[in-house]
């Protein structure tokens, strides 16, 4: 930082830079209130250029620190998968004969993509990821993005080889849901704390005399055709709000911490309309349940 | 070396590790904002025009890759590079408490604007972002800008 300096010798100079800081303050208000679709080509513009070297630093990073912290991992696991495999190819047959005889879908492997996601610390960019996934791979714009436990949040927008996503805290979050026995149907939400940490999700609009027990699945019910129907959501966990007699909201315990999720599964096109199959009752369970599990076996 | 260059290669090294700290390895508020320091460090040596100008171009890179509100983040960098700016103008000194003050209220001010263009269905309450992350950060920014500015030689000059 310099010392102060004197005003420069020539007020013409000072004129013409005052005119250029008024000129950019014009152009930065005129970016935030110009159509969504050139604001995105802009920041499609800026990253595949300037921004690209550091989004793919961080696909290194990431690549490196999946290699080191589950190579072991991995490798025992490929052992043992080989030598179940290779013991169990007529239970195979057998199965897939069967499968045929009562008219069974297949399992969702071919209408799945695994991915990364990679999050930049960026302030406003909390709710939003992004994978190495485009339209190339076949995703396509508001693809439901789920992990093992089940929904994570939807495909924002896509390009030829990467997307951008959205989680269930992003503000617009939206999903039409339903109990698991599809006994009450409403529209689950993003809710916003006080801080950061009391985010939560919402079952709203639902009946006010349709009593709903805690702890009670919700998943999301292809109503609007966004999302398929039967990926777990979370759990019932006590009222959010009664309006009247007329509306109940419920808080959800999400099955999904956004911020642990560090893989994901993104639906390529098209999608299955249902997908009960895929996260049988007995094996939904929260990370947190996960973890409670682990530390009390 | 001049010390125009020395101030450039120091924006450069800070735009750079901003970048690489936020995208690269994927890190929060646990970084400082170093676009904003390299912003308040430049805007004191170059004028009025071109930090507005740096500042345009550093929100618009910041804004690329915050979905959610797109331009908050080339207003309120804008804002503070005109700002910046103008404190040459106002403020003679160049003491420890005057860097403090500008570094922390720099960064401030570049939160509360960040906050006020980030519309209401989007940002933080007003206590967390700006009154308890905007203080914290500017504290932040300055522990990290004050020493590099000894280090540019900045200081050392004023004193002759």
């Amino acid at each position: 930082m310099v010392a102060f300096r004197p005003e420069p010798e020539y007020a013409e100079g000072q004129r013409r830079q005052n005119i250029l800081a008024i000129l950019f303050c014009i152009l930065a208000l005129v970016t935030a209130y110009i159509p969504a679709d050139m604001q995105q080509s802009i920041a499609w513009s800026m990253r595949v250029t300037a921004l690209r070297p550091f989004i793919v630093t961080q696909q290194w990073v990431a690549a490196a620190k999946e290699n080191a912290a589950e190579a072991g991992i991995l490798r025992a696991q490929l052992d043992s998968l080989t030598a179940s495999v290779s013991s169990q190819a007529d239970l195979l047959d057998e199965n897939r004969i069967l499968r045929d005889l009562l008219d069974l879908a297949e399992r969702g492997e071919a209408y799945f993509l695994p991915a990364t996601v990679l999050r930049s610390g960026i302030p406003g960019s909390e709710s939003t990821f992004f994978l190495e996934l485009g339209s190339g791979d076949g995703i396509e714009n508001g693809a439901p993005v789920v992990n093992r436990h089940g929904l994570v949040g939807r495909i924002l927008e896509v390009r030829q080889e990467i997307s951008v996503g959205m989680d269930w805290t992003h503000p617009d979050f939206r999903v039409s849901a339903m109990l698991q026995d599809g006994r009450t149907y409403g529209i689950v939400e993003n809710r916003r704390g006080a801080f950061r940490e009391e985010d939560r999700l919402v079952l709203n609009g639902t009946a006010y005399y349709e009593t709903v027990p805690d702890d009670t699945l919700v998943v999301t019910s292809g109503l609007g055709g966004l999302f398929p129907r039967g990926i777990p959501i979370g759990r019932i966990a006590g009222i959010e709000e009664v309006q009247g007699q007329w509306r109940k909201a419920y808080r959800l315990q999400p099955m999904v911490e956004p911020g642990s999720a560090t893989h994901v599964i993104v639906f390529t096109n098209p999608s299955p309309k249902n997908l009960y199959q895929l996260w049988s009752d007995d094996s939904s369970s929260t990370v947190e349940e996960e973890i409670a599990e682990r530390r009390d076996p | 070396m001049s010390h125009s260059i020395r101030l450039w290669l120091v924006v450069l090294c800070l735009f750079s590790a901003h970048f690489i700290m936020h995208v690269g390895f994927g890190l929060g508020p646990e970084v400082p904002d170093m676009l904003t320091i390299a912003l308040l460090l430049a805007a004191r040596e170059i004028g009025i025009g071109g930090a507005t100008g740096l500042g345009l171009a550093f929100g618009l890179l910041e804004d690329s890759l915050s979905v959610l509100a797109f331009g908050a983040s080339s207003v309120a960098m804008t804002i503070t590079g005109a700002l910046g700016a103008t404190t040459r103008n106002l403020f003679v000194g160049d003491s420890l408490s005057f860097q403090l003050s500008y570094f922390i209220l720099g960064k401030w001010a570049r939160d509360l604007l960040h906050w006020v263009m980030a519309g209401e269905a989007l940002r933080l309450p007003f206590l967390e972002q700006v009154m308890l992350n905007g203080f914290l950060g500017g504290v932040y920014a300055a522990a990290i800008a004050v020493p590099l500015m000894v280090l540019l030689g900045s200081r050392r000059r004023e004193a002759r």
